[in-house]
């Protein structure tokens, strides 16, 4: 955005300095003697922006283009009547697809499941088919060449499917990407990015680059990329295949225009017609193969969140009669205060200190109730994972105060050492707050049959090194199995227990690259250990 | 009521205490407030004349063993539960120890009031009872032995003569201790003697 434009400026440029860049390029991937481009891309470009951006919005960003439009193609020689019938033949292309898109897909459209895919394929296939029969129109009526009305048809359409598979898949899905913030990246996955691009590229270079050793291996040199487009599909999903797509296809022409790689047998025609549909048959499964496979991911994490959410809630209710206790000890301490109030004012109206003693108490007692409130809230919303930096010890604080009814009426004594100045680590404040909820209950359940006061929780928390511990131990009779059987799902020893709670805590740490322990308590009890990585080294 | 007479209040919650503290108080009750069974124990002196109300979760001493402690002690001053969580076993468990009242909170007033005074006023009638009965069994220590058969004869609803014959001496002799006897003893008939006698029995549960 330009300081202090209006907010259509700064895209109205890039729409148009895009526009203008996609041209030039496709100027490049023109083949020798060769009227039409093997791959004309600013008509995929506007389709995409038209696609994402507001239908009341498309307008503007379509005029945008006009002056690149012009810019680039009068550089050419073409004559003007025909630059202004290809911006009418390149919007009409834009809008058809986009509208089709929009007519099935609601806003904001992300490359995800097999319906939006499909319509974002039908219309990468519709838009350029039908903008093609008018944009042969145009140029056999304004008379630019001599090439025939249907060979133009199907030169224009094929050219433009190619830029629309290319382009559109790949601005859709970093969009969408980019739209969420900059996801933070791990090390490990920028360097396998980065290895998957470079293999790519040069497996790309040396089969389209080079001249082939000869023209039978050409039919079996087009499967060479596979491995790594595939690559890009299993671990990097809808926008790893549409970022790798583009690498294969720019490698292909640029190799076919300075006459290497396998598509240089036939005559300059043959061969563009050859590579593009080679290029567009193997972008279509590969898009939707990517898309299926996200979409299955997808399911299975939404389903995994389900299940944590579930168990949480499980959890929770566990929790309610202490809760209802949390919260009725501030009501009685508000209407015995109001109460109290009333007679004082009956008996003696001028004591105005003691009213606002009572005042400030209630007060306290409601900010009390609420939070209580507010801690529930948190944790029964269904919310998205989010990392943040974390103090393992306020989150410690936080549930004993959650769980501080029910070990109240359990009988429970807790014991809070927590290690000062420990390193915070990157998490997701509900999901962990689950974890050690989850070793409280248990630990306080599995006291049920010691003598009252034997009834001893001790959490500790600890950093060694880089990592964070939180040890979570009672003196209940703890368990007689291999530690890693009881974090199996639906293992359980409780009678009404689902046996999901320890399963899941185990899967929350493990996707916390931490690690959850169990082990048996000298003396009787169990002990779960907690290790999560330290952000920084304390 | 008796002036000395006051409530004590024992909540671990310090809210909780001050607010039902103040309800008491706004009333013309005298208060004092504990936020512990320990505290309780150590500073409220033992045999004060008053009821205790206390919240049946207490951490480390919960309410039915302070409860207990306050029988061991043989502290009689009548207990008002009350609690967050009306769980009937505890409820059961605390009258049949000797509670007055077993309230869940958020406290009804009417309730909560009435049944403190209902304590209090137990705790009178108690200390009343006993204040009778160690002036009863002052009077009787004062007795000679046979003085103390002939009470025991006359109770029995004996006749001087009867008596006479039992302990084997003169109706006389007997008429002269019994008239010795219900003196000591400050009655002036024998309704008001049995009376007396009474409140030196256990009572009969």
């Amino acid at each position: 955005m330009l300081a202090g434009g209006p907010r259509w400026v700064a895209p109205a440029l890039a729409v148009a300095a895009g526009y203008y860049l996609a041209a030039r390029l496709g100027f490049v991937f023109t083949l020798q003697l060769q009227p039409v481009s093997t791959l004309w891309l600013p008509n995929a470009l506007l389709l995409a922006v038209l696609v994402l951006a507001r239908t009341r919005d498309w307008w503007w960003l379509l005029l945008a283009a006009l002056p690149a439009h012009l810019f680039a193609e009068l550089q050419s020689g073409v004559p003007s009547a025909m630059v202004l019938g290809w911006f009418v033949s390149n919007c009409s292309e834009a809008l058809i697809g986009a509208a089709l898109v929009r007519a099935f897909v609601a806003q904001p459209f992300r490359l995800d499941g097999f319906r939006n895919s499909g319509v974002l394929l039908f219309a990468a296939f519709g838009a350029p088919l039908a903008s093609s029969f008018l944009d042969a129109a145009l140029v056999r009526w304004i008379g630019w060449g001599e090439t025939p009305y249907w060979e133009l048809v199907g030169r224009r359409f094929f050219s433009n499917l190619l830029a629309q598979l290319t382009v559109v898949p790949l601005v859709v899905t970093w969009a969408a990407l980019l739209a969420g913030g900059l996801p933070r990246l791990r090390a490990a996955r920028c360097v396998e990015a980065a290895l998957l691009g470079a293999g790519l590229l040069l497996v790309c270079l040396l089969v389209f680059g080079v001249p082939p050793p000869s023209a039978h291996f050409a039919p079996a040199l087009f499967y060479a990329p596979l491995p790594f487009l595939l690559w890009a599909a299993v671990r990097f999903g809808p926008t790893g295949i549409a970022s790798a797509l583009p690498v294969m296809t720019v490698a292909t022409i640029w190799g076919a225009v300075h006459g290497a790689g396998p598509f240089t047998a036939g005559t300059a025609l043959e061969n563009t017609l050859e590579m593009q549909l080679f290029l567009a048959a193997a972008a279509v499964p590969l898009i939707l193969f990517a898309v299926a496979l996200d979409e299955r991911l997808r399911l299975e994490r939404e389903s995994r969140a389900q299940l944590t959410h579930l168990s949480r809630v499980a959890t929770l209710g566990e929790l309610s009669g202490g809760i209802a206790h949390e919260l009725n000890q501030p009501l009685t301490a508000i209407l015995s205060n109001a109460q109290a109030a009333r007679h004082f004012l009956a008996n003696k109206p001028g004591d105005s200190e003691m009213l606002r003693e009572i005042l400030d108490d209630i007060i306290l007692a409601d900010e009390r109730a609420g939070h209580v409130i507010e801690r529930l809230r948190a944790m029964f919303k269904r919310a998205e994972t989010r990392h943040e930096s974390l103090d393992m010890n306020a989150l410690v604080r936080e549930v004993t105060a959650l769980a501080h009814g029910e070990l109240t009426t359990r009988g429970v004594q807790v014991t809070l050492r927590l290690a000062e100045r420990l390193p915070r680590v990157n998490g997701d404040r509900v999901q962990l707050q689950q974890v050690l909820l989850n070793l409280i209950m248990n630990g306080a359940q599995a006291m049920v049959a010691c003598a009252p006061d034997e009834r001893f929780l001790t959490i500790t928390t600890l950093a060694t090194g880089h990592k964070v511990h939180v040890n979570v131990t009672d003196r209940g009779h703890g368990f007689s199995v291999a530690p890693q059987k009881l974090f199996e799902a639906f293992y359980t020893t409780k009678q009404d227990g689902l046996g999901l709670g320890l399963s899941i805590s185990h899967s929350i740490v493990t996707a916390h690259r931490g690690r959850l322990w169990a082990a048996t308590r000298r003396g009787g009890g169990a002990a779960f250990l907690v290790t999560l990585p330290a952000l920084a080294p304390a | 009521m008796n002036a000395a007479s006051s409530v004590s209040v024992v909540d671990d919650d310090p809210l909780v205490l001050r607010a039902v503290g103040r309800l008491l108080h706004s009333v013309g009750l005298a208060v004092e407030t504990y936020s512990s069974a320990q505290e309780f124990l150590a500073r409220a002196g033992r045999g004060r004349p008053g009821c205790v109300v206390m919240d049946l979760s207490l951490p480390e001493l919960n309410g039915l063993q302070l409860q207990q402690a306050l029988c061991d002690a043989a502290d009689s001053r009548p207990v008002v539960f009350i609690s967050g969580q009306g769980s009937v076993p505890a409820s059961v468990e605390a009258m049949k120890a000797g509670a007055v009242d077993f309230l869940v909170k958020p406290l009804n007033e009417g309730k909560f009031l009435s049944a403190v005074r209902a304590a209090l006023e137990k705790d009178r009638a108690a200390r009343a009872r006993q204040a009778g009965q160690a002036a009863v069994l002052a009077r009787l220590a004062t007795l000679t032995m046979r003085e103390g058969q002939v009470l025991r004869h006359v109770i029995a609803g004996k006749l001087n003569k009867q008596i006479a014959a039992e302990l084997g001496t003169a109706e006389k002799t007997i008429k002269v201790h019994r008239a010795r006897m219900m003196h000591k003893m400050g009655v002036g008939s024998v309704a008001e003697l049995v009376r007396a006698w009474t409140l030196t029995q256990p009572l009969e549960s």
